[in-house]
């Protein structure tokens, strides 16, 4: 029996090395994407430093660090969609969906509107700044969700219909700060509202990477509650958990990662609702394995949703978030029809 | 000895009080039943006496303490729940499962340690799932399920054990399957086994001290042969119960029964 | 005690007569058609240039070409204020007529994903064929409608389990956001943003008359379908089951009912764009007043549509003067509230 487990942690350390040779591979052919071609030989000659100004100039100044957010982004987002997943116990939950990622867009658009009156040009400071708005409006989405969701208690069903609600609300009032935005603007909101990683610049990934990190680790520290969490309140509370203070804290690592992800890469759906998914398959529940393996999955399908959305349509750009939408859904449909 | 007990207990929603001063005892290394009709409060009262809903009013006391002072990771190391329809997640096998239980003993990081490693072993070859531990829950049978979940609580290594329904959706082969495992488990380690079960038959055949209720309080406790009479039956399922002695067993059965009539309800409620 | 006496199972007259409430019912079609003459009025008379009753009155039925005042009503004001009217009615009968057939109470054209439907067929038009009559448009926006409408119900019917509400929202949800991206990257790609925004904002305020001539005969038909269906609806909403017991074809019924559901949400939507809730919150308080005899249900619930957003075009108008508030806003103002109530509540029962 123990053979057996030893097995299997064999197999998971391969799936992860795969996973992670995936991204590699992504990163490298995401580096040679773009309307400027740079040949490989002359990427690898850059990152020695023996490229010229120009293709530095792009590399490291424009796609490096749209790629580094692309991945840290899709982790938190992943990370976040399986920590709403495990504390409901629906395997269907999306911050997305649930509204946390509207309520993280409003406090932002809001902010941008109230404090710059435009889009463009934001300095250095609000750019710092962002992130903790984003993570106010996340928060106070999901304070309102947790409240108004709560009757004795939180089902599973009534958790995703307060979301529906609360995302309804927040998109309207979106909606109502569009309006007053001047044609250019309410073009670029719609932008970031659709999930692009505009944040290409080095500030940005200052801005969350700290945050991020720190949200990550003390999610895969702290994964093993979330495997008792899952089997339920009654269960939870017999095998020793104080249930209110976990779901609170984990719901506070979720709203944090959701957060800073609207926060410079706008609102993505599905992402956090398809990688734990497929981490699940890859890997199995158990929260200890699963959460690092949906981190992954989620930085590698977001670098490729990225990459695909700089392809397809170019000279245009897709915004990411629709590409994975446009992916992600009809997956959702077919979870959707698979499970009860 | 007395392994839970309640004091003045009162339960209940809002201005509706479902149970309203219990006073019962669960005594130790015994297999102890709650029987009454739907509604009677039965799950409740096992849900409060486990902590996993807040009483209205009154005590419960585990071991001689009272469970509201004590913090919730102690009373799991002294206490196991299985609740009625536990649901595991999909993909899980049985090895990983059981090494829940092993929950409350561990710290950190959560890696299980050879003493941990050592348990679960035990726990699954207690309940014979040791064959299984590769295979995902969901491909096993109801029975073997419902020994995987006691093989959980077993892992977490308490003297008691409080079971909601643990045969209500199982046949005739697995529920006796079940039982008799539990039987096994009080007579073998002394465990105290609580639990709440519809059928009466096998209440009486399995437990040392049965508790029936009815609309919240006690309608008698004692000894399967003390509680299942016919007229206790008529007092709290309002039924005209025959009852005999099982040969096999020499325990009481109800052998049949029919619905009470009118006026023999209120007789049976009030004399 | 005495032995039950042999009850037979009602006849579908005899359910029927039980469950309205005269009361409720007479109050809903008397003040209600009050309440919507005088918001007609109100709605003509109030906006950037207020214009006194009496003039209004006059350009109704003394109408003087040259006094700009009378201009502005008809062309301007009255249209907007019919519009509002028959897309509020349109709103809030498929509102009903969808949470009577899924006996779901969060059931409503714009959870099920069919405004996004509609918003992108339009996009198509717009960027891939750009130029487009009224009436055109307006087929697209139903062959959009229908297209969201057959997924979502496609998709929650075939799934394991069955629909439940949850289900379907989430189903509606997913379609919608589907739609929603496509639209979005259509727009972005073929620069149509600006002339999509109308349907992000919802809102009468650029209604004329030739809008409604060609939504009128469209939605006048759906009406008349709806009051065929109402007497089949109610039996529907008593179960799936229990209506093929009393010899219903439920399937045709429900054809015919996503069939109305689409001509009046396409119509709505193609003519006023994406205003939520009415279809919502309207159905529930109709039930409250009127019981739940749908051959009363639909009809009241047109009359309370019709109120609610020309009071709600008035708020918009009004709430930040000069300026045109989205009256999506306002009825999100009301109908996010009830719906989280409802949520509350979970009972998917109607």
């Amino acid at each position: 029996m123990e053979m057996v487990q030893q097995a299997k942690k064999k197999k998971y350390k391969r799936t992860m090395l795969m996973i992670f040779l995936a991204i590699v591979a992504v990163f490298l052919i995401s580096l040679n994407t773009g309307e400027i071609r740079i040949s490989p030989m002359d990427t690898l000659k850059t990152f020695f430093g023996f490229g010229s100004e120009m293709d530095e100039l792009v590399l490291f100044e424009f796609r490096l660090p749209r790629m580094v957010i692309a991945l840290l982004v899709g982790a938190s987002i992943a990370v976040s969609g399986a920590i709403w997943q495990g504390v409901s116990q629906n395997g269907l939950a999306d911050p997305g969906i649930l509204g946390v990622n509207a309520g993280a867009g409003f406090a932002v658009v809001l902010f941008i509107f109230a404090f710059q009156g435009t889009m463009s040009n934001l300095g250095d400071f609000t750019i710092f700044v962002l992130p903790l708005f984003a993570f106010v409006g996340a928060g106070f989405a999901a304070f309102l969700i947790y409240v108004l969701a709560w009757k004795k208690g939180i089902t599973p069903v009534r958790l995703i219909l307060t979301g529906i609600g609360v995302n309804a609300a927040f998109s309207a009032a979106i909606v109502v700060i569009q309006l007053k935005m001047s044609p250019n603007d309410f073009n670029q909101a719609i932008v970031w509202l659709s999930g692009s990683i505009w944040g290409s610049s080095w500030t940005y990934v200052l801005a969350v990477l700290p945050w991020m990190l720190i949200f990550l680790v003390l999610a895969v520290v702290r994964a093993r509650y979330l495997n008792i969490m899952n089997l339920g309140d009654q269960l939870s509370y017999g095998l020793g958990i104080s249930v209110h203070k976990e779901r609170s804290f984990f719901m506070l690592i979720a709203v944090a990662l959701a957060g800073a992800s609207v926060a410079v890469a706008g609102s993505i759906s599905f992402l956090g609702l398809a990688a734990p998914h497929l981490a699940r398959k890859l890997v199995g529940p158990k929260h200890q394995g699963m959460i690092p393996a949906s981190a992954l999955i989620g930085a590698l399908l977001l670098l490729l949703a990225d990459t695909l959305g700089r392809v397809i349509l170019a000279p245009s750009e897709v915004p990411v978030g629709l590409v994975v939408s446009a992916l992600g859904a009809p997956y959702f449909i077919y979870l959707l029809m698979k499970t009860n | 000895m007395k392994s839970l007990e309640t004091e003045k207990l009162c339960i209940g929603y809002n201005d509706r009080l479902i149970v309203d001063d219990l006073n019962i005892s669960i005594p130790k290394g015994k297999v102890t039943t709650l029987i009454g009709p739907n509604g009677c409060g039965k799950s409740t009262i096992l849900k409060t006496m486990s902590r996993i809903m807040k009483s209205n009013q009154g005590a419960v006391y585990l071991n001689g303490q009272a469970i509201h002072q004590t913090p919730t990771k102690e009373i799991s190391k002294q206490m196991a729940i299985l609740p009625q329809t536990p649901e595991a997640p999909s993909g899980l096998t049985v090895y990983e499962l059981v090494s829940y239980g092993r929950f409350p003993h561990q710290n950190g990081f959560g890696r299980l340690s050879n003493e941990d490693k050592r348990i679960i072993r035990w726990a699954l070859e207690e309940t014979g799932m040791i064959a299984f531990h590769d295979r995902p829950i969901e491909a096993l049978s109801g029975g073997q399920r419902q020994r995987v979940w006691i093989a959980m609580a077993l892992a977490q290594e308490t003297e008691l054990l409080l079971l909601d329904e643990p045969t209500t959706y199982l046949d005739l082969a697995h529920q006796l399957e079940i039982l008799q495992l539990l039987e096994r488990l009080n007579r073998e380690q002394g465990r105290t086994v609580l639990m709440v079960i519809h059928d009466l038959n096998h209440a009486a055949r399995f437990s040392h001290y049965m508790i029936a209720l009815n609309q919240g309080k006690v309608i008698k406790d004692g000894s399967p042969h003390e509680v299942m009479t016919k007229e206790v039956l008529g007092q709290v399922f309002h039924i005209d119960a025959e009852i005999v002695l099982d040969p096999r067993t020499n325990k009481p059965i109800c052998l049949t029964y029919d619905l009470m009539n009118h006026e023999r309800k209120l007789e049976a409620v009030n004399g | 005690m005495g032995s039950q006496s042999n009850k037979q199972l009602p006849a579908k007259d005899d359910a029927m007569d039980i469950v309205t409430k005269p009361f409720g019912t007479a109050a809903v079609v008397i003040i209600g058609i009050i309440a919507l003459a005088f918001g007609l009025f109100l709605s003509v008379s109030l906006g950037a240039a207020n214009i006194h009753l009496h003039t209004v009155w006059e350009a109704i039925f003394y109408f003087d070409p040259q006094q700009t005042s009378h201009q502005i009503i008809r062309e301007l004001r009255l249209p907007r204020t019919i519009g509002a009217a028959l897309v509020g009615a349109f709103l809030a009968v498929s509102g009903a007529i969808m949470q009577g057939m899924t006996r779901n109470a969060l059931a409503s054209p714009e959870i099920m994903g069919v405004t996004n439907g509609s918003a992108f067929a339009i996009a198509i038009a717009f960027a891939f064929f750009p130029g487009q009559s009224s009436f055109t448009l307006i087929l697209w926006s139903f062959v959009g409608a229908a297209l969201a409408a057959s997924i979502v119900f496609g998709v929650g019917t075939l799934s394991k389990g069955g629909l439940t509400p949850v289900k379907l929202a989430l189903a509606g949800t997913a379609v919608g956001a589907l739609l929603s991206s496509i639209s979005s990257a259509i727009a972005i790609r073929f620069d149509v943003a600006q002339d999509m925004s109308f349907w992000y904002a919802g809102g009468v305020a650029g209604v004329n008359w030739s809008n409604i001539k060609v939504i009128i005969p469209v939605a006048v038909a759906g009406l008349i379908i709806a009051m065929i269906l109402a007497r089949s609806i109610t039996v529907l909403s008593l179960g799936d089951e229990l209506a093929k017991g009393l010899g219903q074809y439920t399937k045709t019924v429900k054809v015919l009912g996503i069939l109305v559901v689409i001509l009046l949400t396409g119509a709505a939507v193609s003519v006023a764009g994406s205003i939520g809730f009415i279809g919502l919150v309207i159905p529930h308080v109709t039930r409250f007043l009127v019981g739940v005899d749908y051959r009363w249900i639909i009809p009241c619930s047109a009359i309370l549509g019709a109120v609610l957003l020309i009071y709600a075009d008035i708020a918009a108008r009004l709430v930040n003067a000069p300026f045109e508030t989205p009256v999506g806003a306002i009825t999100a103002i009301i109908g996010v509230p009830f719906f989280l109530y409802l949520a509350r509540r979970e009972r998917s029962g109607i």
